[in-house]
């Protein structure tokens, strides 16, 4: 289907209606002229009326159109457009009768040809003006529409176009027939017109600029159709475009709505105020409620309430006071305070903290459930106070002071309003104040989470070890992120060095402290240097950037697999556990240590020892954490040296891994399920194989 | 669970520690200290017997303070700690330099005849 673009049916109608209406005039001045000659008529007035019809049809099209073009034009402008239209057509009409009035006694002025192009023309913009005010009409009638108004509204359509035939019928007479269809169309007329809801709706100014705009409509329309009356009877054998029931049945409508319209608005006027307030009142509440939009602070908030409860109550002055907040360090302030000076207030605030009943609430900030104060005060300018409490979170923000200067300023419908408005501010802050902590929780946890990604990078995913020995690690931090360390290193084929180390406290400086200890181990143990020269360079090393009282703990090993030796030094962590094959049992081997950071000089040294071993297949090394023997129980237990031990005793011939595993279980089990961890852990376990 | 008594003997003081602490208490360790310290006592007693558990934390504010300890010449020693807590002070190597007592009499005794 082709489809004409919207564009061009505007023009399409208004090209349609000019040439029906020229064809119309020269229909008509034909017939005019062979009547006035005494010519046999060859063309029947039917022709006449249907042109006048299909003038009406598009015309009616045409302005349909292009109301429903300009949806949302507001209802000022609607009742305008018909306003101007109809003074175009007053206008014209003046126009042509001042014309007549210059050519009066000429022998133009009785040409009835001339007489009647005129009459065409008033026709012309007669129609236009009630059509168009017809459209507009319709488009107030159908705001905020139910289905039974739209129904009536395209039954009228309906019989406003049986009525345009009307006239093929009756043939141009005021029989009864006419005079019935006529009242019919007024009663449907002053049914539709009392469709008036848009009224309401205007503010006091655009009532007033309506209700002369209406006046302006009521008088075009009254004046047209005496005038196109007139015209009838004055000139008998003219041809008669007006006795149609449509035109008559349009004036009628456009008549009444405008009359109806004028006398609602116009009783509208006095009440208009109140309304007004209730539809403010329902913004503002609306405003309260959205939650603080991002950028906007509590403040904003608050403004919004003192501007909604001062115009919800008529208040004369009012201030707003914010109570120090202790917990938030936040000193008691005086907010937007509005048409009252500093002086004044301070100078009320010293008559209210003497005045009952707000005296009681003043001097003891104690609200309670006190929803709102409310009385009198003895004061040269105010006469009635009320103070509301605003409360957020349980606690009591603020005090709303309003004033006004008549007394019993504050009916109820008033405190009502205002409670609700408080009531809305109190649940937007709250929601406002969770919702910043939750973003704000957000953000730590995210970077709780980078912090712990970071970390397990610092620990090693794979440990260095070759066929002579197998090695398997384990750590868990009872944080996010924690302070244990281990790692390898592998110098040649035979040669390894192991660390393994436990930072004081836990959490994230621990953390922060284990990363520096990764690198002094990766600077260190390049060096190639013995446990104990490692360790004395890794005191000097850490003492210099740990905070006071942060110390390390830890044990660096070296092996080499080719001599089957090992060489270790303790800084201050706890002893490794050694299982010996040769003795068929497990020790702890304690040498003398230091933590490193505790002594912060060159005597470090000093309290250091090396101790040498040599090592058998079957040997397991297990070198672990104080998270792990100091694990406790529910009765507060703790896992201790022993059970170590004894987990190694029996489970020696196991394989690293499953050494590894069965330690980690037990302690799991020793703990319960229940308790969290309350330090961190790490193990290792070694089995020497060749 | 941490509570702290100190009481005033000839020229010493005995700070006695009862129960356990760890990283959540141990501010409270160090500004008792810290009060110790900024008086004009020389000697201090640190009476360990009902201490049940010390953390890294705790350790960390004995440690803090030897430095000061030595500079102002103050004779600073712990007696009666369990077989539990001795073992902590002994694994970090603490032991080698604080002085360690097992009885309140050891421990005056050591600190009137240096």
């Amino acid at each position: 289907m082709v489809k004409l673009p919207n564009i061009q049916r505007g023009k399409i109608y208004i090209m349609l209606a000019i040439l029906t209406w020229f064809a119309l005039l020269f229909v008509d001045l034909v017939r005019l002229f062979g009547e006035i000659n005494q010519m046999e008529g060859d063309i029947s007035r039917e022709i006449t009326w249907i042109l006048e019809i299909i003038f009406f049809i598009v015309l009616y099209l045409y302005f349909s159109y292009s109301i429903n073009k300009n949806e949302n034009s507001n209802f000022l402008n609607l009742i305008w457009r018909a306003a101007s239209t109809g003074l175009i057509a007053t206008l014209t009409s003046f126009l042509i009768i001042y014309f007549y009035y210059l050519l009066d006694g000429s022998r133009l002025s009785e040409d009835p040809l001339l007489r009647n192009f005129f009459y065409h023309v008033n026709f012309a913009l007669t129609s236009l003006f009630l059509i168009s005010s017809a459209l507009l009409w319709k488009h107030l009638i159908l705001y905020q529409k139910s289905k039974a108004v739209v129904q009536q509204w395209q039954a009228y359509e309906v019989i406003l176009l049986i009525s345009m035939f009307f006239v093929l019928i009756n043939q141009e007479s005021y029989d009864y027939g006419f005079m019935f269809g006529l009242i019919f169309l007024i009663i449907y007329g002053i049914i539709l017109s009392v469709n008036l809801k848009w009224i309401p709706y205007l503010t006091f100014r655009e009532k007033w600029k309506s209700i002369l705009f209406l006046a302006i409509i009521i008088a075009c329309t009254a004046y047209l159709l005496v005038q196109l009356v007139s015209y009838n009877q004055k000139n008998i054998d003219f041809v008669n475009l007006s006795e149609n029931l449509f035109l008559l049945g349009l004036f009628a409508f456009v008549l009444i709505y405008a009359v109806f319209s004028f006398l609602v608005t116009l009783f509208n006027l006095p009440t208009s105020s109140v309304f007004e307030q209730k539809l403010t009142e329902a913004i503002s509440f609306q405003k309260l409620s959205q939650s603080i939009q991002p950028g906007e602070n509590e403040e904003q908030v608050l403004d919004i309430l003192m501007d909604s409860s001062m115009s919800a109550a008529y208040v004369d002055a009012a201030w707003l006071e914010l109570h120090a907040q202790v917990e938030e360090d936040q000193p008691g302030k005086i907010l937007h305070q509005k048409f009252i000076s500093n002086g004044e207030r301070q100078d009320l605030m010293a008559i209210l903290k003497k005045t009952e009943p707000f005296a009681g609430y003043l001097n003891e900030l104690k609200g309670g459930k006190l929803e709102y104060i409310y009385g009198k005060i003895r004061h040269e300018t105010f006469q009635s106070v009320l103070i509301i409490p605003i409360r957020a979170n349980k606690k009591i923000l603020g005090d709303l002071f309003l004033l006004k200067e008549v007394k019993d300023g504050f009916n109820k419908e008033m405190i009502n309003i205002i409670s609700t408005f408080v009531g809305q501010t109190s649940i937007s802050i709250e929601n406002y104040r969770l919702l910043k902590e939750a973003i704000k929780n957000e953000r730590y946890r995210e970077e709780l989470e980078i912090a712990q990604r970071v970390q397990r990078s610092l620990l090693p995913s794979e440990l260095h070890h070759n066929e002579c020995f197998e090695i398997d690690g384990f750590s868990a931090a009872a944080d996010e992120v924690g302070g244990d360390y281990y790692e390898t290193y592998r110098f040649d084929r035979d040669h390894f060095a192991l660390i393994i180390g436990d930072v004081s406290g836990k959490g994230t400086s621990a953390a922060f402290n284990m990363s520096q200890m990764k690198g002094v181990f990766h600077s260190l143990v390049q060096l190639n240097l013995g446990p104990k020269d490692f360790l004395t360079k890794a005191n000097s090393a850490l003492s210099r950037c740990l905070e006071k009282n942060n110390f390390i703990t830890t044990t660096y090993y070296t092996v080499n697999t080719r001599e089957k030796e090992i060489h270790f030094a303790r800084a201050g962590h706890c002893p490794t556990l050694y299982y010996s094959e040769e003795r068929g049992a497990s020790r702890f081997l304690d040498i003398k240590g230091m933590g490193l950071g505790i002594v912060r000089n060159l005597s470090f040294e000093q309290y250091i020892e090396e101790g040498k071993m040599n090592y058998l297949p079957g040997d397991v090394m297990v070198m672990y954490t104080d998270g792990i023997v100091e694990a406790k129980n529910e009765n507060g237990q703790e896992f201790g040296y022993d059970n170590l031990r004894n987990i190694l005793d029996e489970n020696y011939h196991l394989s690293a891994r499953e050494i590894r595993t069965k330690i980690i279980e037990s302690v799991f089990a020793f703990v319960g399920k229940e308790i969290l961890p309350d330090d961190d852990y790490s193990l290792l376990a070694i089995k020497f194989k060749a | 669970m941490l509570s702290i008594n100190m009481t005033a003997a000839r020229e010493h003081l005995v700070i006695a520690l009862n129960g356990e602490v760890d990283a959540s208490n141990s501010v409270e360790l160090d500004e008792v200290i810290q009060e110790a310290l900024s008086g004009s006592v020389q000697k201090i007693l640190v009476d360990g017997r009902n201490l049940e558990y010390i953390s890294s934390a705790g350790l960390g504010v004995f440690m803090s303070y030897l430095e000061d300890f030595r500079e102002n010449n103050v004779a600073f020693v712990i007696f009666g700690l369990n077989e539990k807590v001795m073992n902590v002070f002994h694994i970090l190597g603490l032991d080698q330099l604080i002085s360690i007592k097992n009885t309140q009499e050891e421990a005056e005794e050591s600190l009137y005849d240096a």
